[in-house]
């Protein structure tokens, strides 16, 4: 398996603020990669990056280019979908599929016709006047018909509600994903995403604080459930993370043996929101504050 | 793949249009409009021995007469059209490469293998060479419209309208004039189209303040340290020296080809440049 994106030491200064700190980032060819942190974290700014629409420090690779040279030769082997708001407002749909058939070599327009048939989106009106959930629709129609290399989403599905998030992520997975290309999600709400992931990024004030292939998250990461009586001795065992459950509570552990575990009580793997919850409150984040992005 | 990029360029053109249709088509079709609905107007006072005698004036003066001499006596029609091309061409240039970035829909235009040279010469084009054949086409309906005015009005008072032929040939060579006079203005003035794309990329907010707070604070420290006032002079001859106006095709090539037009276009493609680049990183 070849790597597609290889990224070394990134940092980004806004000014004093250090939005990007030493990111090293790797992601091989067909992974769908989740890059989870909260508002701030510096998600955006890696994306952008690797799409060169900011200037960074460090040494980037994406499918074989420095982002900040050439980008119009990357993004023809690159999507980008931000959250909905960025398809221009003026534009009529049917004008959105004529301008992206001119200028991408790669874009099959029958394709994206035929998407756009099995929804309800008028190709007539303008994109002003399309539901919010609509434009992610339009937006998906225009690049799964690409055939890119890396699909990068930020944040795909921010404000819409919860059908046409499931659906956005179903078509995505059924009729687009195939194995060859390569797909990283940006996102806050990580259970919607947990079950595409094959690797699992989470990042805090710049910095990643996990990098972590899916399959190694149950050898690496355990959480047991343990009663009232054995909580001082689990607590021994220095977990990484620690929350009520009705009448017990549940701990994560990192890197500890099963057998030892076991004897405190019910094994499971944690779910990645739980995970997130532990890495950032090991980071010194408290998730109700977060700043804005 | 090569074909893709030939085909790329006319949509980004295209996309323009789309995007600022109401500034370059509407606004020149709405003018047409006004001046055909001011002209009927006019024609309801005019006592009908007026017309009659103006008719045969008509005749009079056109009988005969070369049509590269009529040609540049229409040209003044154009005057109304190239005042509002004016106007919206500084609102269109202001918000090119400002607007995107605004509503986030940049983010889009450049996710797209389309490079910013590309999208930054795509505005200048329009500029320079699209826009105007709007302001030719609607002032072409006008003529339309008049001539057949003129046509019926001639026949329902048995004036034969002589010379019609004459004026119809006129009337395209003065289109093909006016479109050269725009073209030659926008190139003459190619270093405020510059300017203003250069803001239009750079500002984060106000571009047009930026853009006219920029040069006169230029005008102020050129006065301060040198005590001299080239900028404000060069400005001056710019705007006030219409010589980009001309009345005969080959004119167009002397303007074209002389020092001063080829200084204003370096310094234009340098400014041009500095949007290219303002809009690499730009957010």
């Amino acid at each position: 398996m070849s790597v597609i994106v290889e990224a070394k030491f990134l940092s980004k200064y806004y000014g004093n603020f250090k939005a990007l700190d030493g990111v090293d980032l790797s992601i091989q060819t067909g992974a769908i990669t989740g890059l989870i942190g909260p508002n701030g974290a510096g998600k955006t700014t890696v994306l952008k990056a690797l799409i060169g629409l900011v200037d960074f420090e460090g040494d980037l690779e994406v499918v074989g280019r420095d982002p900040r040279k050439a980008r119009h030769k990357l993004m023809e082997d690159v999507c980008f979908i931000a959250d909905v708001g960025i398809l221009p407002r003026w534009m009529k749909v049917s004008q959105t599929l004529d301008y992206v058939e001119a200028v991408h070599p790669k874009f099959d327009r029958r394709k994206a016709e035929k998407y756009l048939a099995s929804t309800e989106i008028p190709s007539n009106k303008k994109i002003k006047a399309l539901s919010k959930g609509m434009i992610t629709q339009l937006h998906l129609a225009l690049v799964m018909a690409i055939e890119v290399k890396l699909l990068i989403l930020d944040e795909p599905t921010l404000g819409l509600d919860i059908i046409y998030r499931k659906e956005f992520y179903d078509r995505l997975l059924n009729e687009y994903y195939d194995g060859d290309c390569t797909v990283i999600i940006s996102t806050h709400q990580v259970e919607e995403i947990e079950t595409l992931l094959t690797q699992l990024v989470f990042i805090n004030k710049g910095r990643i604080v996990l990098d972590t292939q899916m399959e190694s998250i149950p050898q690496q990461y355990v959480e047991v459930l343990v009663d009232g009586d054995k909580i001082d001795q689990a607590r021994q065992l220095s977990p990484i993370y620690c929350r009520d459950v009705i009448g017990k509570k549940a701990f994560i552990f990192e890197g500890q043996e099963k057998e030892n575990l076991a004897r405190l009580g019910e094994l499971h793997t944690p779910s990645v929101a739980d995970l997130f919850v532990a890495k950032m409150s090991q980071n010194g984040q408290s998730i109700e504050a977060e700043s804005h992005e | 793949m090569n074909s893709h990029k030939i085909r790329a360029f006319p949509t980004l053109l295209k996309r323009e249009m789309w995007e600022s249709k109401n500034l370059f088509i509407a606004s020149p079709a709405v003018l047409t409009v006004l001046i055909i609905v001011a002209f009927f107007w006019t024609l309801l006072q005019v006592p009908e021995d007026i017309i009659v005698e103006t008719l045969g004036q008509l005749k009079a003066l056109t009988d005969g007469v070369d049509i590269t001499t009529l040609a540049p006596v229409l040209m003044p029609i154009a005057i109304p059209y190239i005042i509002v091309l004016s106007f919206c061409t500084l609102i269109y240039l202001i918000n090119a490469l400002y607007q995107d970035r605004k509503d986030s829909s940049i983010l889009f235009w450049q996710s797209m293998p389309v490079s910013n040279f590309h999208t930054v010469l795509s505005k200048v084009i329009t500029v320079c060479f699209v826009a105007p054949l709007f302001v030719v086409a609607a002032i072409s309906v006008l003529f339309l419209m008049l001539i057949l005015i003129v046509s019926v009005l001639g026949a329902s008072h048995q004036v034969v309208p002589m010379g019609m032929g004459q004026l119809i040939l006129a009337s395209i060579y003065s289109l093909l004039l006016v479109y050269m006079t725009a073209v030659l203005a926008s190139l003459w003035l190619l270093p405020t189209v510059g300017w203003l794309l250069l803001f239009s990329a750079f500002a984060k907010n106000l571009p047009f303040l930026w853009a006219m707070g920029a040069f006169i604070l230029l005008l102020f420290v050129e006065d301060f340290i040198f005590g001299t006032q080239f900028l404000g002079n060069w400005l001056e001859s710019r705007t006030t020296n219409y010589n980009y106006i001309i009345f005969d095709v080959s004119d167009f090539f002397k303007r074209l080809f002389s020092y001063d037009m080829l200084f204003g276009l370096v310094l234009g493609a340098v400014l041009i440049a500095g949007a290219v680049f303002m809009r690499r990183f730009a957010d």
